[in-house]
């Protein structure tokens, strides 16, 4: 009797949990699909402030590399390649693929630069590698002639060596730096213009010393105390 | 297999060449930069080079004035200088064009019927002078009041000192060091007995890690922050931040830990907690070295005016120490400090690693917060708990915000407790400073009367009934200005300002003293690394403009303390610092004698036997230590530093419903505190015009601020209106708002809390509940 007691209450125990086990992920089963969104809205770079320091882990082997005097690029070469100062360079040379944006392909030389025996050049390097659609904004030039020519207004590159304040103090910024916030990329190593090749990459932290000189806001006119008694 | 071994020789050669480049340049990396400047000079420019230091940080560069025929047309870095190496930053090599601004004051300027009236400076100096005479006569000693400056040269401090304690016989001196430093001087007496960190710069050359606390060093310390830099780039040396706003510095760190503000103080426990927890203790530093003891809590705010508070200090034992502690094990501290339990032990791994070097550097950040000497006290126990202290590479590094907050307010003692050697209510330092000063010992008063927030209280109050403020520009820098203008516009006060340029305190003045610019008088610094630096007068200064000592003496005498002040014109920089040097004669302060200033850039105290102390209170490096062990803590009698235990309390004021953010105010790189210099430096001016009011991206999007729209930021004190600014120089952390200062056109600190903390008297700027709303 003892024994026939136990073997019930054993299945009646058994019948419970079945029961609310099939309960639990009958109830599970109910619910609907979810994927948890990552949230990344807490990671922000501040684009301004980190660009400087992005290709400063090459500042050593800039600071140590020798000049390539018979490749170097000059300040007129560089703005040759843009509509005005501060547009996207349009791209050079043939390119083969047509279809990709460009972003495996351009990088391939544009990331980190180097020779190329081809263009007997060293390959500019870009600033902003993050951004992999490149033909969004650099297109290829097929033809020298124009559709319609017109009068497009000139804006007057900044000239190297003459933005310094005091004899011998560090020059100004005289470009915008959005998209160009990674200084090292353009100022340093062999695909640099020589004009504006900086002789001291491993200081890293550019704009301890060089500060940009025309900000991209709405003018605020010069500053005037508000109770100057004259 | 030939040649894989002449490619291992090639290897092994390049390796070795390279190193030595390294070292070379290491050594003397600013020898290169600088000469290269001089290759960039246009030739036939015959610059004449003058030594001295940069007016600005408190990181004391050395730089070298281009002067061509009398004008000062160009800087550069002192190669010579080993805190900069030939470096400056942009503030730097700029600073010479502030004196060309057209406002600038070159007479003095008397106000007569609401007009400022331009007057000879004697007469000007005769009007001071009989007013303060009067002011004393009618209302006694305690109605006149000195405000200086932590930008005061030493010889300008001591005369103030001096005519304020020692001539006229009141304690009513104070400077506007009490806002950036007082904290960090708290902490060391607390801590140490002894002011002024024990390690220096060179320790940035041997460290492993730089754990920087609320400090943006890329744009507060530039150039100590490049040598940061140098060595992460070279070695391999880490830096992390650990901030309540992600700024430049957090992009250049290994990695950058967000807290809540006023949490530090839990963080700091948390970290302690977890170097006991873990066994990380070096025990035989502590048993030798070090005592524990508490102090009072629920300390107060200073809200409220005539605040006292006075700790009680009592020793308590390591068991009782380890108990208080449990309070703050990583798993409680990361629910209200928003930092992961993770970052903590990765914070306390770093600190307990006996392997790994450790500086831990702070500013504004710890100082500037009402339990500002407490958190000071936090980090030195964590220092103390390992042993990492007074070594080359491991130390905490108190760093300073002016180039001579260290030198003058600290040094010579321009507060109102204290003397050129001590405090005044210690009569053996009072007597001291008699025998020096020479006057009857029970003219200094021995006990100290206002702080500089209660000053400017008294004034508001009337109680001050004249005021005589010097290189400073307290109605842009004091908390609550909305309060303190108003007070210092009341007619029962008289308010005489020194200064280069005109400034919303100048406006207020009854008298307008010119004041001679940096490079226009001689002078002494002290920089943050107890660097004392002297410098010559480089070019002539416009119009009557004087020096602030001579000003100081020139009244002195007219009061009647000529037999106080014998000095020349010419010569009182010097005769003055040979008078006060007497003050901290021994091994323990002694300094370097002015010819040893004129030659190199910049000794460093205490100079003892020819030689700088670079590393206090270790028998290695510190002749003063006589206590037979490796380590002695003299600054307290037994020889041993204290472990404060000090716990985790709330801010005074926290947002809430309907001031639901907080406000932190700060700085930028280009501009120096108030901006009356830098914003009269075009170049600085050109890249950052105007303040504006930085928000987390979030907030911005969630409250629909676009960037650049203008925002009223107000507190229950007073509203500023600023163009928002979103994602560009700094992120504060959600729930947060960012200012810097230094615009007068937008007055932040009308919305500021002057609530300080009860020990060092300094104001928190950091923290207060306001709304924003657009305008």
């Amino acid at each position: 009797m003892k024994k026939r007691l136990g073997i019930i209450s054993l299945f009646v125990i058994l019948f419970i949990a079945f029961i609310t086990i099939w309960n639990y992920s009958y109830q599970l089963g109910l619910e609907e699909a979810y994927i948890p969104i990552e949230d990344h809205s807490n990671i922000y770079a501040i684009p301004s402030e980190s660009g400087v320091f992005k290709r400063s882990e090459h500042a050593l082997d800039y600071s140590n590399m020798p000049i390539d005097e018979n490749h170097q690029r000059s300040l007129t070469t560089y703005y040759k390649n843009r509509a005005y100062h501060g547009a996207p360079p349009s791209i050079p040379h043939p390119v083969e693929e047509h279809q990709n944006m460009g972003g495996q392909s351009c990088l391939k030389c544009h990331e980190n630069g180097g020779f190329t025996e081809k263009f007997k050049a060293y390959a500019p390097v870009t600033p902003h590698p993050e951004l992999v659609n490149c033909k969004q904004c650099h297109v290829e030039q097929n033809t020298k002639t124009l559709f319609t020519s017109g009068h497009y207004a000139s804006v007057e590159a900044p000239k190297a060596g003459v933005n310094n304040a005091l004899l011998g103090s560090p020059p100004m910024i005289p470009h915008q730096i959005q998209l160009r916030e990674n200084c090292l990329s353009c100022h340093a190593g062999p695909s640099a213009p020589k004009e504006i090749r900086v002789t001291h990459p491993e200081r890293v932290n550019c704009r301890q010393c060089h500060v940009p000189n025309n900000k991209e806001m709405a003018a605020v006119g010069t500053f005037k105390r508000v109770s100057n008694e004259e | 297999m030939q040649n894989s071994l002449t490619s291992r020789r090639n290897f092994l050669k390049k390796m070795a060449a390279a190193a030595a480049m390294t070292a070379a340049a290491s050594m003397f990396p600013g020898i290169i930069f600088a000469s290269e400047q001089d290759a960039n000079l246009p030739k036939g420019a015959n610059l004449d080079w003058k030594k001295g230091p940069c007016r600005f940080c408190g990181v004391g560069c050395g730089i070298l004035v281009g002067v061509d025929k009398g004008k000062a047309v160009a800087v550069k870095g002192d190669p010579n200088c080993s805190v900069n190496k030939g470096l400056l930053c942009v503030k730097g090599y700029h600073q010479i064009m502030c004196t060309q601004a057209k406002d600038r004051l070159t007479h003095a300027l008397v106000k007569k019927n609401g007009r400022y009236v331009q007057t000879p400076i004697n007469e000007a100096l005769d009007i001071v002078a009989n007013k303060m005479k009067e002011t004393i006569e009618k209302h006694g000693k305690d109605s006149v009041a000195m405000y200086t400056s932590g930008q005061s040269t030493i010889p300008e401090g001591y005369v103030a000192s001096k005519l304020m304690k020692g001539a006229i016989g009141t304690n009513n001196l104070d400077c506007n060091a009490r806002l950036c430093m007082a904290s960090a001087v708290a902490g060391f007496l607390t801590t140490f007995g002894a002011d002024e960190p024990m390690g220096c710069y060179e320790d940035i050359e041997h460290a492993d890690y730089f754990i920087t606390w609320g400090n943006n060093m890329a744009e507060m310390h530039p150039v100590l922050f490049s040598r940061m830099l140098e060595q992460k780039n070279r070695r391999g040396a880490k830096i992390i931040d650990f901030a309540t706003r992600t700024t430049r510095s957090s992009t250049a760190s290994n990695k950058s830990i967000l807290f809540e503000p006023q949490t530090d103080l839990a963080v700091a426990n948390a970290i302690c907690y977890e170097i006991i927890n873990n066994g990380w203790v070096n025990k035989s530093f502590v048993e030798n070295h070090v005592n524990f003891s508490k102090g009072l809590t629920n300390m107060g705010y200073g809200l409220e005016d005539k605040f006292k508070f006075s700790d009680k200090p009592t020793k308590i034992d390591f068991e009782s120490y380890k108990k208080f502690l449990e309070d703050y094990t990583p798993e409680k501290v990361a629910k209200y400090s928003k930092v992961s339990v993770k970052d903590i032990k990765y914070l306390a791994a770093i600190y307990g690693d006996p392997n790994k070097k450790v500086v831990s550097y702070w500013c504004m950040g710890m100082n500037q917060h009402t339990r500002g000497t407490w958190i000071n006290n936090l980090v030195y126990n964590i220092h103390l708990l390992t042993g990492k202290i007074s070594q080359p590479g491991n130390g905490p590094f108190s760093l300073t915000g002016q180039p001579s907050a260290c030198g003058t307010a600290r040094e010579v003692g321009t507060f109102t407790h204290k003397l050129p050697k001590g405090v005044v209510t210690n009569e053996k330092h009072r007597r001291l400073a008699a025998k020096i000063w020479n006057v009857p010992y029970e003219r200094i008063p021995s006990k100290p009367t206002y702080h500089a927030t209660e000053m400017f209280r008294a004034v508001d109050r009337g109680d001050i009934k004249f005021i005589w403020t010097q290189v400073t520009n307290p109605l842009v820098s004091l908390p609550k200005t909305s309060r303190y203008r108003p007070g210092m516009e009341k007619e029962s006060c008289f308010v005489v300002v020194s200064d280069v340029f005109p400034t919303p305190t100048s406006d207020v003045a009854d008298v307008i003293l010119p004041a001679s610019w940096h490079i226009e008088k001689s002078g002494l610094y002290g920089n943050s690394e107890r660097r004392t630096q002297h410098w010559n007068q480089m070019v002539e200064g416009p119009g009557e403009t004087t020096p602030d000592a001579w000003m100081t003496i020139e009244v002195a005498r007219r009061m009647g303390y000529g037999d106080l002040f014998p000095y020349s014109e010419e010569n009182h920089v010097e005769e003055i610092y040979k008078e006060y040097t007497q003050f901290h004669e021994g091994a323990k302060h002694g300094m370097a004698p002015l010819e040893v200033l004129k030659k190199e850039s910049g000794a460093i105290w205490p100079y003892v036997n020819g030689k700088s102390t670079q590393w206090r209170f270790n028998a290695k490096y510190d002749p003063a230590c006589d206590n037979g062990k490796d380590f002695h803590f003299y600054g307290k009698p037994d020889g041993k530093a204290v472990i404060w235990q000090r716990p985790y309390e709330p801010a005074p004021e926290v947002p809430d419903a309907e001031y639901p953010f907080w406000l932190n105010t700060g700085r930028v790189i280009e501009h120096w505190h108030t901006g009356s210099m830098t914003r009269r430096i075009p170049v600085l001016h050109k890249a950052v015009p105007e303040a504006y009011v930085e928000f987390h991206p979030d907030d911005a999007k969630r409250l629909g601020i676009r960037n650049g729209e203008n925002i009223k930021v107000s507190s229950r004190r007073g509203s500023c209106i600023l163009p928002a600014s979103i994602n560009q120089r700094g992120l504060p952390t959600k729930g947060q708002v960012f200012v810097p200062f230094f615009d007068e056109n937008m007055l932040i600190n009308d919305v500021t809390l002057d609530a300080f903390c009860p020990i060092s008297k300094e104001p928190d700027y950091k923290k207060c509940a306001v709304k924003v709303e657009k305008a």
